[in-house]
């Protein structure tokens, strides 16, 4: 399978020499609701390593979701990120997504870091087309390049030398060059109000147009030129989620974070869709963290695994490992509780805390049946007692 | 069984109801626009309740009946608040005071009376159109369509106009105008509930039709009609005040805010030295008419942040 | 569906649904006795005044009912809606007479209310349980509890009798002697003064008449304003609870754009049907506000015509009137609402 050729060309060689595009320390989010503060995110430390496909699994309210939503900074009221460091490498060095600008983190969502949902038609906006969708992303940040194009087309119909349309030509090309060295300029904000004039728009949306077309075709979807006029509602779900990762890809994204994306579609679709990203993950060269519920997707396309529980991280380990030797109790219990023909269904004990009295130490001790005298006292940390497995746990 | 064990078991069973309750109260209790909300509302209980302690009727004017406003002389000016007349006087001598505590009651009497007329009205041709569907629903829903078409207080008017100005008419004509309404969104609520699982349910151990609008559709129905009725009784009372200003209401002397103001049109702008001379005349009968639909609106917007199942957890 | 296809669809429905308003009248004109109905077929004030066996048997007012009610759907769409016995003119004629001074109202009116409407509503929901939203929504609780003319009035008392900025009617004296008369070298293009005065080249009578107009629209405004507020307020929430939200903000979009250009569209759907009962509204608020500013336009004329002995041609032709508006404005809205959302035409 690919992914153990990829973990071993990662492993070939020290940890330090294994980058990490994505580093999560010490991540704290609190909800602050009527009922009281739902502590989600409780010291949550994860490494996302380049080219890899991570996968966040837990049950429904672990928090995996929130930890995403937090690597974007989107966290919606009445959340708050209350701590911790969000570390992304880029080409100019390292920074820390939850203490950097709003403009700078907009440069980051969809062109460096980008997201696909759960569910795709709620994704979309249902009173716009998906062109005009996709779109959005494209133009916002990748508009130089698109003028640069257009640019090259206007030069070409220049040397055609039509004296009656030159002056026309002449004035895009100022507009043009305008577009690619200041895309957002104020100016070019307000041209594009004035009726007559935003028709130089027309070059800039056919190379747009061109663009989305090319992307639909690569995520395998028939009849592109038709599909990017129609509206989400009229697509099946399985299109709706090429269109949102699409979407996401759109801008060759340094990491895509893939939030149960297949969970509510039908398990054929489900594989065509898993299949894709794939395919797009070595086509785009990009890493992955794909968080589900499902174990069995995690087996089928994950490199790595971590496991969540209660707004922690138990256990972060290689896939088969994960797989052969689970160190975590709840890893233990859940991989256990998968039904099997011939086994006895067996489930862990107790039920997922609320979250707004957590349990005190480690969050697992009230279900644990491995529970010592610490386990309530001191929350445990990230140890490693075997090559590259890391658990949190009092037993290690 | 005995009682008090039956009555544990009651309690027990309903826990959840009551804890509901309990939420709600509490919610009541944390919105300061609900309280004042109610606290207007109890204010004006008390008056209509206390009118005949407060201003007492009894004057020979009124020929025996005490909605009408009594004279106390014949001079045609307006005379300003004093301590016989704590409102003052109308032209003519009607004491305003009096009007403005009787009118109460007459406020209230017109909202409960046309909102439930309606309610009563729009339950019974809501229920069944959207109960048994079909071209049943169709005709009725069209025709409360037409009845919606029109502006409603237009077509008040018009009704008032061909049956003569008083306030039974256009208690009449706000019934015949507001129970679409009320049918309308009866029947919506009926037709998303009839879909739910639990009629359904309740359908295929044997209950009746009946007893299925009663005990299982009507109640879940029942939130969004009781937000519009409180809502709608300070509605009412503005249109009625606004028919009667424009003489479509009871006849002049009557205890009723609206009609007390269109009693003081030709006063609102006295003379040119001093244009707001008579002002007592209109300015506090509407700030009757303004802080009583105030309190109802008050309490029905409450009511939909109470309720609103999306809100309610926030 | 295209939306094509919609619009032709919707204009079909119209006829039933006119046809329903019509109905409707006439059920209540048949509450009246034959003498009394006979004022709404007659042409003439001879002929108001004797409404004798001829004028019944003319009109056809002793035959059946759908008899009767073919004849008078007859006469009304050529354009005969009655005798009015309080001005003495026919009822269309009076109409059209008193039309220009409402739809003025309207035309200043309507603008305000749906974009001040629409920005205080957005503004509202961005800044939910903040200063703005506070305020936003206690103003439009309390203007939705006044009683309209009694805002009329105090407006009047206060910025009239009190500090004499803006006068009621529509004109002052002066002007309104001038617009009126025949010897002038006034002509009246729409009826609208506003409009009128920059026609005939009198600027200072349009500027007359916009002072004049401030308190009505002001008036109205306010009175209407709350609903429309309130409305956009809570389906703007709503929009922005939805999942696109999050997706566009994950695509790099700023606050303000994902604000402006997806949750907006979504709120305004509701909105957009909420029109429908802002045409009503407005409808309603004209009789008010014209009957209290002393405006001579439909509303003060129908509220003159209904008061006893009561103008029974002019308050039904009025009704009937305000019918037929109401449908088209219902009939507008929908077309609107099917652009918007593109869901709707497969409906």
């Amino acid at each position: 399978m690919t992914h153990l050729e990829t973990s071993l060309t990662q492993r070939s060689g020290e940890d330090n020499a294994v980058e990490n595009l994505l580093s999560i320390k010490n991540l704290e989010v609190k909800f602050y609701t009527y009922e009281g503060i739902v502590e989600a995110i409780d010291g949550v430390n994860l490494n996302i390593r380049k080219y890899e496909t991570l996968g966040l699994v837990g049950e429904t309210g672990c928090g995996k979701s929130v930890t995403s939503l937090s690597v974007l900074v989107l966290v919606p009221p009445p959340g708050k990120i209350e701590g911790g460091k969000i570390l992304l490498k880029t080409k100019e060095g390292t920074v820390d997504l939850l203490h950097e600008k709003e403009a700078s983190l907009r440069g980051i969502r969809g062109k460096d870091i980008s997201m696909i949902f759960q569910e795709p038609r709620s994704a979309l906006n249902p009173v716009y087309t998906v062109g005009e969708q996709i779109a959005e992303v494209l133009v916002n940040h990748r508009k130089k390049e698109f003028g640069e194009r257009a640019l090259k087309q206007i030069e070409n119909d220049l040397s055609k030398g039509q004296s009656i349309t030159d002056f026309i030509y002449r004035f895009e090309k100022k507009i043009y060059q305008k577009i690619i060295d200041n895309p957002n300029a104020f100016s070019l904000k307000i041209l594009s109000r004035i009726p007559i004039v935003s028709r130089y728009q027309r070059r800039l949306n056919m190379e747009t147009k061109k663009e989305i077309v090319r992307i639909l075709r690569d995520m395998k979807i028939p009849d592109p030129d038709r599909v990017a006029e129609m509206y989400p509602h009229e697509l099946s779900s399985g299109m709706a989620q090429r269109v949102v990762i699409s979407m996401a890809l759109g801008c060759n994204p340094k990491l895509l974070i893939a939030d149960e994306p297949t969970t509510n579609l039908d398990v054929t679709v489900q594989a065509q869709i898993l299949a894709l990203i794939r395919e797009l993950k070595v086509a785009f060269n990009s890493t992955v963290l794909y968080i589900t519920h499902d174990l069995g997707v995690i087996a089928e396309i994950c490199d790595r695994v971590a496991v969540m529980y209660a707004g922690t991280v138990c256990e972060v380990a290689d896939v088969v490992e994960l797989f052969k030797a689970p160190l975590h109790p709840y890893t233990q219990g859940l991989l256990e509780s998968i039904p099997r023909p011939g086994k006895r269904f067996t489930s862990i004990k107790g039920e997922v805390p609320g979250l707004i009295n957590p349990p005190r130490g480690c969050r697992f001790h009230p279900r644990c049946p491995n529970a010592m005298e610490i386990c309530p006292r001191k929350k445990p940390t990230f140890t490693e007692p075997a090559k590259d497995h890391f658990v949190t746990c009092h037993l290690y | 069984m005995g009682i008090m064990s039956r009555l544990k078991k009651f309690i027990t069973e309903r826990s959840p109801n009551v804890k509901e309750i309990k939420f709600t109260v509490s919610r009541i209790k944390k919105s300061p626009l609900s309280i004042m909300g109610i606290t207007i509302l109890v204010f004006f209980i008390a008056i209509a309740l206390l009118a005949p302690i407060l201003a007492p009727p009894g004057h020979p004017s009124q020929r025996g009946d005490p909605y009408r406003i009594p004279k106390f002389g014949i001079f045609p000016a307006p005379q300003p608040p004093s301590e016989e007349h704590p409102f003052g006087t109308a032209q003519w001598q009607y004491d305003i005071y009096y009007g403005i505590i009787w009118g109460t009651r007459t406020a209230f009497r017109i909202g409960f009376i046309v909102v439930i007329s309606a309610l009563a009205i729009s339950l019974l041709i809501g229920s069944v159109a959207g109960y048994y569907g079909g071209i049943i629903d169709e005709l009725l829903m069209r025709f409360t369509d037409i009845i919606i078409a029109f502006p409603g207080l237009i077509l008040a008017m018009a009704i008032i106009a061909v049956y003569g100005p008083s306030l039974d008419n256009i208690m009449l004509a706000l019934v015949l105008v507001g129970w679409p309404g009320y049918a309308r969104v009866i029947r919506g609520e009926i037709l998303r509930v009839k879909s739910e699982d639990y009629v359904e349910a309740a359908k295929s151990v044997g209950c009746s039709d009946l007893r299925v609008i009663v005990r299982h559709v009507l109640p879940n129905a029942i939130y969004p009609i009781v937000i519009m009725a409180s809502l709608d009784i300070g509605a009412v009372v503005l249109s009625a005040a606004a028919l009667s200003f424009l003489g479509l209401g009871p006849p002049p002397g009557y205890a009723d805010w609206g009609q007390m103001i269109s009693f003081s049109r030709g006063y609102i702008y006295a003379n040119p030295q001093d244009p707001l001379k008579y002002w007592f005349t209109w300015v506090i009968p509407g700030i009757f008419i303004f802080l009583f639909v105030l309190g109802w609106n008050l309490l029905g917007d409450a009511f939909r942040d109470i309720f609103d199942p999306t809100i309610r957890r926030r | 569906m295209g939306l094509r296809t919609f619009v032709i669809r919707r204009f079909l429905l119209l006829i039933p649904t006119l046809l329903g308003v019509t109905l409707l009248i006439f059920a209540v004109m048949q509450v009246m006795s034959p003498v009394e109905r006979a004022a709404l077929y007659v042409t003439s004030e001879k002929d108001a005044q004797r409404a004798t066996a001829e004028i019944i048997k003319k009109y056809g007012l002793d035959q059946p009912i759908h008899v009767q009610y073919f004849i008078w759907i007859t006469e009304v769409l050529g354009g005969n809606l009655g005798w009015s016995t309080k001005t003495h003119r026919p009822v269309l004629a009076a109409i059209l007479e008193k039309a220009p001074a409402t739809m003025e109202l309207c035309i200043f009116t309507l603008p305000v209310i749906v974009f001040a409407g629409i920005y205080l509503g957005v503004k509202s929901a961005v800044n939910r349980d903040k200063f703005v939203d506070h305020v936003t929504r206690t103003t439009s609780i309390i203007g939705w509890s006044l009683p309209s003319f009694w805002l009329g009035i105090l407006l009047l008392a206060i910025f009239f009798a009190y500090l004499g900025w803006f006068p009621p009617e529509r004109l002052g004296t002066a002007n309104l002697d001038h617009v009126l008369s025949t010897q002038t070298s006034w002509i009246d293009y729409t009826g609208l003064y506003t409009i009128d005065g920059l026609l005939n080249g009198r600027f200072d009578i349009t500027v007359d008449a916009i002072r004049h107009l401030v308190l009505p629209v002001v008036s109205l405004t306010i009175q209407i304003i709350a609903l429309i507020v309130r409305v956009m307020r809570s389906s703007m929430l709503e929009a922005l609870n939805k999942g696109y939200i999050v997706a566009a903000r994950a695509k790099g979009l700023t606050k303000n754009e994902v604000i402006n250009k997806h949750a907006r569209r979504n709120a305004l759907i509701p909105v957009v049907t909420l029109t429908g009962m802002l045409a009503a509204g407005l409808l309603t608020g004209v009789v008010i506000t014209e009957s209290v500013f002393n405006l001579n336009g439909l509303g003060r004329f129908a509220a003159y015509a209904a008061l006893p002995p009561p103008d029974l041609p002019a308050v039904l032709g009025f009704a009937l009137l305000t019918g037929v508006i109401f449908v088209m404005a219902n009939l507008i809205v929908d077309i609107i609402y099917a652009y918007i959302d593109p869901r709707i035409r497969l409906g």
